[in-house]
C-alpha cells in the first residue's frame, strides 16, 4: 500500500491536516519547547518545490518554505509573503510584501527575490512549475517591497496558485549553494518556521525552529522530524506507541477506534478532491451517453460510503467539494441508487473497469461490480501495476478508470484540466464546448459571484453527461496524540507546523 | 522464494526403473504423502458442491463475520463473502497454476536439458549459458518483472513461474543425460547399431524418472508458494477469483477487523504446499539407497 | 585448480552479458511510462517529452542498451529516474538493512537446523527423525509473508512485544537493532532451515557412518565426544557451501519479507523501482544479484572441490 496523490490519496486515507474547521483545542496557553515526529505514508523524491510531484512533499514544504500567500480553513486567501495585493487591472496584479523578512541563511526576502523565483520556476529545464505559471509573463521589481505580475491574460486562479508549491520563495544564494545535491539537502533556503537539518532516506527527515523567523514568538516546538512509513497499520501501530506524535492519515475502518480512545485525537473538516472513476467517451461502450447515465444511476453511493469509506466523509455529487465557496448543495443529479432507472436508461452491457493491487481499492471495485450486477450491468475488473495503468489510463486505452483527485483550493482546479476539451488529465475526451465556454469565463473572469454560476453551470452539465462518476468526498483531518495542541485543521490535507506546541 | 529448495544433494542414479506401487509398499511416508496429494486434487474437484455459499456472493451488510457465526463456519471477508468457501475454491486456482508452471518448466527445461546432454559440445556450452543465465537473474525478481510486462492475471503468472523453473530442470535433465551417456549399457546398445532416437526415447528417457518425480512434485509445492507470493503482491490472480495469496493480501490490512481473513488462506497454502514437498521429499528419501538404514 | 578458476571467471562473461540483455529488455518493454511516475500530478504533453528527452528515452531501444552497457563499463550506473540520487548511493544506502536481516534470518535458520539435523541424523529413522523433518518441511511450507502477517499480528500489533518492523543500523543501537529484526529474521529464515536442516542431517549420517567415526564409538568415546569433536565439524562443510549459496541470494530471498515489514532493504527498493519502472536502478540490482549469486556458486564449488578432491569436474 504505498499509492499516493492520484490512486487512493483521498478515498479511504484519511488525511491530517492544518487547525481551523473543526474548532481548536486551544484551552491552554502554548507551551515552547519539544519535538514532534510526524509519519508521512510514503517516502519523498525531492525537497525542492521545483521539481516536486507528491503531495507528501507539500508537507514539507509548507513547514520549510513560505508563499506568497497563504489561505485560512475556509479556503480564503490570506496575507503570505505578500502583504497586501491589487488586482484590479486583471493583467498587472500589484503586490506588497512584507518587509523585514530574512532567510533563513540571513540573506533578505525582497521584489527581486520574488522575481527570480518566478523566473527560476519558469525557465529551468526539470521545473515542474511551467504549466501552473502559465499565464505569467513576467515579473517587475518596482522596489524592494513592491513587484508586479504582468499577465498574458486574466487569470482568477493566479493568487490561489501562489499559495501552493509555485508561489514558495526560496534564498537563490542557498539554491547555488546546494547545487546539484539541492534537492537532496536544502540547507537554509526558506523563510519558513523550521529549517533544515538532515535527511537520511526511508529513516527520518529532520528540521529544526528558524530562530529568526518573522513572525515573531512562533514556531513553538524546537523541531520536527518526519518519517516515512508506507504502511497505514504500521502507522496506526506507531502512533498507538508513540513512536509518532502525528499521522498525516490511516485508514478509514481504523478512525472508530481511535476517535473512542482518549489518548488521542481526531478531528475532520471536507477536504478538496473527488472520487469517483473515469469513463471513456471516445470509444464503446460510453461513447453512448445512455449508458454512462445507467452507469452513474446503479452506482450505490452510500453503500459505498458506508462499507469502504466508514462513513467518513460524504456521498460525493460532482467536482466541487462543500469545502469550495463554489459548492453547489442543490445539484444532486445521481443521488441513491437507482438500478430500475438504470435499467430503462441503458441495461446489458458489459464494460472493462481498470484499477490497481491496493487491497481497499480492489474491495472497492468488487463492491461496485455488484451493485452494477443489480442493474444489468457487467463490469469486470482488471488489476494491473500502477505504471500500466496510470499510462494508460493518461492515454485513453480504457473503458472505465478509478482515479480520485487529491483536490486543489480554487475550483478551476478540480474541473478545467479535467473537462476542459484537450485538458492535461481530460483521459476520458470529454468535448462539450458550452461547458468549454463556462469554465474559460471562470478563469478570467474576478467577479466570484460570476464564477460561482458558471460553476454551478458547468458542474450541471458534467454531472449530467458523466463522463466521471462521482462517489465520494473525503476528509482533511487531525490525527495525533493529545499532547498535540494549537493544530489547525485546513482542507487542503497540509499540516502547518508553526503554530503547534506540545503539551 | 529462492530456488533453494530445488537444490538436491548429488544423487546416483538407479539404472532400473522402480514402479510407483512398488514404492507404495515398501514406504509408508510415501503412501500416506500421496494420499494427502490427492485429497487435495478432490477437494478441488469438488469444492463446488462442498461450498456452503457462492464464494463470489457479495454481502455488504455482513462483513467480517467472526468465525461460527450462523451460515458461515469461517466467518465473512470484507464484503460479506463466505471465507469457507473462498478458501475451498482457493484449490482450483492454486492446483491447476501449479499444474501449468510445473509443465511449462519441465517440458522446456527437460527439452533444453536433454539438447544439451545429448548433443554436447558447443551447443552444450552456448544453451548452458542461457540456463546459467537465467538462474543468477533472481528468480522472484525475475517473475515479478515478468508479469509486470506481461500483465498481472493468473495465466502471465503461470508463465512466468514455468520459466523460473526452466533451469532446475534443463540442469537435472542434463546432468542425467551426461551420466547416461557414459553408462556401459548405453554403449553396449549403441554397438549393436541402435539408432539415436530409439536410444533417447527407449533407454535414457525411462531412466532419468526418478529424479524427475521427485523434482516435479517438490517444484509443484514451489510453484504453489511463487503463485501466491505473486498474487500478495497483487501481480497473480484478479478479483474476484478467490487466490489465496491475494486473500492474505487483503486480509493483511484487514487484520485488526477480522484476523481470519489472512489467517485461514494462509494455513491453506500451507497445507498445499507441504503436501507436494512431503511427497516429494519422502520419495527421494525412497529412492537414495544412502539415507536408507 | 587455477585453470579450473580462470575457466569459470571466463565463462561468467557470457551470462553476465545475457543478464544485461536480458533485464533490460525486460524492463523496458514493460507497458508504462517513468515519466508519468515522475510527474505525478502535473502531467502535460511538454512535459512527458521533456522527461523522455532528459533520459534518452527517445532513441531505439538498442541504441539505449548500447549507451548503458557502456557506461557500466566504466562503472557508471547513472541515476534514479524517480530521486535523481546515484543509483549507487541508493543501493549502498539500503544495503545495510538487507544485510542485517539476511544474516539475522540465516542465524535463525542455523539455529534450527543444526540441532535438528543432528538429532535427526543420530537417531535416524526414529519418530525424532520423523518429527525433526516434519517440522522443518512445515517451516519450508509456509508463506514468508504468512508468517511475516501472522507475527505481526500476534507479536507486535496484539502484544505489542516487537515493533512493527523498521530497521534501526545495528550501529546507531545494538539493542534497539535487534529488537526490530527479530520478526522479519524469523519470517525469512524458517524457510531455510528446512534446507539447511536437511543438509546437516545427510551430511551427518554419511560422518557417522565413516569408519573414523565408528573406531571412536567402538573405543568408548562419550557421545558428546563423537558428535561434536568428531561429526559436526566435518559434517559442516556441506553446510556452509549451502549457507554460502544462501548468502548469495540474499537480495531475492529478501524481497517479500520486506515488503511486509516495510524494511527499508534492497529487496523493496527492487519490487518499488519496478513498480516506479525506474529502470536504471532495477538494472544494477538484478546485476548486482546475479554477480553475488555467480560468485557464492564459484566460492561454493571450489570448497567442494578443496574439501574433497574425489569430486571431479567436467
Amino acid at each position: 500500500m504505498r499509492r499516493v496523490g492520484l490512486a487512493a490519496a483521498c478515498l479511504v486515507m484519511v488525511v491530517a491536516c492544518g487547525s481551523g474547521g473543526g474548532g481548536n483545542n486551544q484551552s491552554a496557553t502554548p507551551k515552547h519547547g519539544g519535538t514532534a515526529t510526524i509519519a508521512l505514508e510514503s517516502e519523498l523524491r525531492t525537497l525542492d518545490p521545483l521539481d516536486s510531484s507528491l503531495l507528501v512533499e507539500r508537507e514539507v514544504f509548507y513547514n520549510m518554505y513560505d508563499s506568497l500567500f497563504t489561505i485560512d480553513p475556509s479556503l480564503s486567501i490570506k496575507p503570505g509573503l505578500v502583504k497586501s495585493w491589487d488586482t484590479s487591472d486583471p493583467v498587472n496584479y500589484k503586490f506588497t510584501l512584507q518587509s523585514g523578512v530574512k532567510y533563513q541563511d540571513g540573506t533578505p526576502f525582497n521584489a527581486q527575490s520574488v522575481k527570480d523565483n518566478i523566473t527560476r520556476y519558469k525557465t529551468t529545464a526539470n521545473s515542474r512549475r511551467k504549466s501552473d505559471l502559465a499565464s505569467v509573463s513576467s515579473v517587475e521589481v518596482v522596489d524592494d517591497t513592491h513587484v508586479t505580475f504582468h499577465l498574458k491574460k486574466p487569470d482568477a486562479t493566479l493568487l490561489a496558485t501562489l499559495v501552493d508549491r509555485a508561489g514558495m520563495m526560496l534564498s537563490m544564494a542557498a539554491v547555488q549553494k546546494g547545487g546539484q545535491n539541492f534537492s537532496l539537502a536544502p540547507m537554509n533556503a526558506g523563510s519558513g518556521p523550521f529549517q533544515f537539518v538532515e535527511w537520511k532516506r526511508n529513516d527520518h527527515l529532520n528540521l529544526t525552529k528558524n530562530p529568526s523567523y518573522w513572525k515573531s514568538g512562533l514556531p513553538y516546538l524546537d523541531g520536527l522530524t518526519y518519517r516515512a512509513i508506507p504502511d497505514v497499520n504500521a502507522i496506526l501501530a506507531a502512533l498507538k506507541t508513540g513512536d509518532i506524535d502525528i499521522a498525516r492519515t490511516i485508514a478509514a475502518k481504523d478512525v472508530a477506534g481511535l476517535k473512542a480512545d482518549s489518548g488521542f485525537i481526531y478531528r475532520s473538516t471536507p477536504a478538496l478532491g473527488f472520487n469517483g472513476f473515469e469513463l471513456n467517451t471516445g470509444a464503446p461502450p460510453f461513447n453512448d451517453p445512455a449508458k454512462r447515465k445507467a452507469v452513474a444511476l446503479a452506482i450505490d453511493r452510500y453503500a459505498i460510503l458506508k462499507n469502504i469509506n466508514f462513513n467518513i466523509g460524504v456521498v460525493g455529487y460532482g467536482p466541487i467539494p462543500p469545502s469550495s465557496w463554489a459548492f453547489d448543495s442543490n445539484e444532486k443529479i445521481y443521488d441513491h441508487a437507482n438500478p430500475t432507472a438504470a435499467k430503462n436508461t441503458a441495461t446489458g452491457f458489459s464494460f472493462m473497469y481498470k484499477t490497481t493491487s491496493d487491497p481497499v481499492l480492489q474491495q472497492l471495485a468488487q463492491l461496485m461490480q455488484a451493485e452494477l450486477a443489480a442493474a444489468g450491468i457487467t463490469m469486470n475488473i482488471q488489476t494491473e501495476e500502477f505504471a500500466t495503468y496510470q499510462q494508460e489510463c493518461a492515454n485513453h486505452q480504457f473503458q472505465a478508470c478509478g482515479v480520485n483527485w487529491s483536490g486543489r483550493i480554487d475550483p478551476d482546479g478540480n474541473t478545467y484540466a479535467w473537462w476542459h476539451t484537450g485538458g492535461d488529465f481530460n483521459d476520458s475526451l470529454y468535448s462539450n464546448s458550452q461547458v468549454d465556454a463556462w469554465l474559460e469565463d471562470a478563469r478570467t473572469t474576478t467577479d466570484q459571484a460570476k464564477r460561482k454560476q458558471d460553476y454551478d453551470n458547468a458542474q450541471k452539465q458534467i454531472v449530467a453527461d458523466a463522463p466521471y462518476v462521482f462517489s465520494v468526498f473525503g476528509v482533511s483531518a487531525q490525527i495525533s496524540s493529545t499532547k498535540i495542541q494549537g493544530f489547525t485543521l485546513y482542507p487542503d490535507l497540509m499540516i502547518r507546523m508553526g503554530e503547534v506546541w506540545k503539551s | 522464494m529462492s530456488s533453494a529448495p530445488l537444490i538436491s544433494e548429488p544423487q546416483p542414479v538407479r539404472a532400473a526403473r522402480v514402479g510407483g506401487l512398488a514404492l507404495a509398499g515398501k514406504y509408508p511416508r510415501v503412501t500416506l504423502a500421496s494420499a494427502f496429494v490427492a485429497l487435495l486434487f478432490l477437494v478441488a474437484l469438488v469444492a463446488p458442491i462442498l461450498s456452503p455459499h457462492d464464494p463470489l456472493a457479495v454481502n455488504p451488510d455482513n462483513p467480517y463475520l467472526p468465525p461460527l457465526s450462523p451460515g458461515h463456519l469461517l466467518g465473512t471477508d470484507e464484503l460479506g463473502r463466505d471465507l469457507l468457501s473462498r478458501v475451498l475454491w482457493g484449490t482450483r486456482v492454486s492446483l491447476p497454476v501449479a499444474f501449468v508452471a510445473v509443465a511449462v518448466g519441465f517440458f522446456a527445461g527437460g527439452i533444453i536439458g536433454l539438447v544439451c546432454g545429448y548433443a554436447g559440445g558447443v551447443t552444450d556450452l552456448l544453451l548452458m549459458r542461457f540456463i546459467d543465465a537465467l538462474l543468477a537473474f533472481p528468480g522472484l525478481i525475475l517473475a515479478i518483472a515478468l508479469v509486470a510486462a506481461l500483465g498481472p492475471g493468473l495465466r502471465n503468472a503461470m508463465i512466468a513461474i514455468g520459466i523460473v523453473a526452466i533451469p532446475a530442470y534443463a540442469r537435472l535433465v542434463r546432468g542425467q543425460v551426461l551420466q547416461l551417456k557414459h553408462m556401459e549399457f548405453v554403449t553396449a546398445t549403441r554397438s549393436l547399431g541402435a539408432q539415436p532416437l530409439r536410444l533417447v526415447f527407449g533407454h535414457i528417457l525411462p531412466n532419468l524418472l526418478n529424479p524427475i518425480i521427485v523434482q516435479v512434485s517438490l517444484s509443484a509445492g514451489f510453484a504453489i508458494l511463487a503463485e501466491a507470493t505473486l498474487s500478495f503482491l497483487g501481480l497473480g490472480a484478479q478479483v474476484p477469483t478467490p487466490d489465496w495469496g491475494q486473500m492474505i493480501n487483503s486480509g493483511r490490512t484487514f487484520l485488526n477487523n477480522d484476523p481470519w481473513l489472512a489467517i485461514v488462506p494462509g494455513a491453506a497454502i500451507s497445507v498445499a504446499v507441504f503436501s507436494f514437498n512431503w511427497l516429494g521429499d519422502s520419495l527421494r528419501d525412497a529412492l537414495d539407497p544412502r539415507l536408507r538404514s | 585448480m587455477l585453470t579450473y578458476v580462470l575457466r569459470r571467471l571466463l565463462l561468467m562473461l557470457p551470462v553476465a552479458f545475457l543478464v544485461t540483455v536480458g533485464v533490460f529488455m525486460l524492463i523496458h518493454l514493460t507497458p508504462g511510462d517513468p515519466a508519468l511516475i515522475v510527474l505525478g500530478e502535473d502531467r502535460s504533453p511538454q512535459a512527458i517529452a521533456a522527461i523522455h528527452q532528459q533520459l534518452g528515452l527517445d532513441k531505439p531501444i538498442y541504441v539505449q542498451y548500447v549507451i548503458w552497457l557502456g557506461r557500466i563499463a566504466h562503472g557508471d550506473f547513472g541515476r534514479s529516474i524517480t530521486t535523481h540520487q546515484p543509483v549507487g548511493t541508493a543501493i549502498t544506502e539500503r544495503l545495510p538493512a538487507t544485510l542485517e536481516l539476511g544474516t539475522a534470518a540465516l542465524l535463525w535458520s542455523l539455529i534450527i537446523a543444526i540441532p535438528l539435523g543432528t538429532i535427526a541424523a543420530v537417531k535416524r529413522g526414529s519418530l525424532a527423525d520423523y518429527i525433526a523433518t516434519g517440522i522443518t518441511v512445515a517451516g519450508v511450507s509456509l508463506p514468508n509473508f504468512f508468517i511475516g502477517v501472522v507475527l505481526i499480528f500476534v507479536l507486535s500489533v496484539s502484544l505489542r512485544l516487537f515493533p512493527f518492523g523498521g530497521y534501526i543500523p545495528l550501529g546507531q543501537d545494538p539493542v534497539e537493532s535487534l529488537h526490530h529484526v527479530v520478526l522479519p529474521a524469523i519470517a525469512l529464515g524458517t524457510a531455510g532451515a528446512a534446507i539447511n536442516m536437511r543438509f546437516t542431517r545427510s551430511s551427518m549420517i554419511e560422518v557417522l557412518n565413516n569408519d573414523y567415526v565408528r573406531t571412536a564409538w567402538a573405543k568408548g568415546a562419550s557421545w558428546q565426544r563423537v558428535i561434536f569433536i568428531h561429526a559436526l565439524k566435518n559434517a559442516l562443510i556441506p553446510v556452509v557451501t549451502i549457507v554460502g549459496l544462501q548468502i548469495g541470494g540474499i537480495i531475492e530471498g529478501a524481497v517479500v519479507t520486506e515488503t511486509v515489514f516495510t524494511w527499508p532493504g534492497v529487496g523493496r527498493l527492487a519490487v518499488e523501482s519496478i513498480s516506479d519502472r525506474d529502470y536504471t536502478v532495477v538494472q544494477a540490482i538484478v546485476l548486482l544479484a546475479a554477480f553475488s549469486y555467480m560468485l557464492a556458486n564459484l566460492l561454493v564449488d571450489l570448497v567442494y572441490r578443496w574439501v574433497d578432491p574425489r569430486i571431479s569436474y567436467s
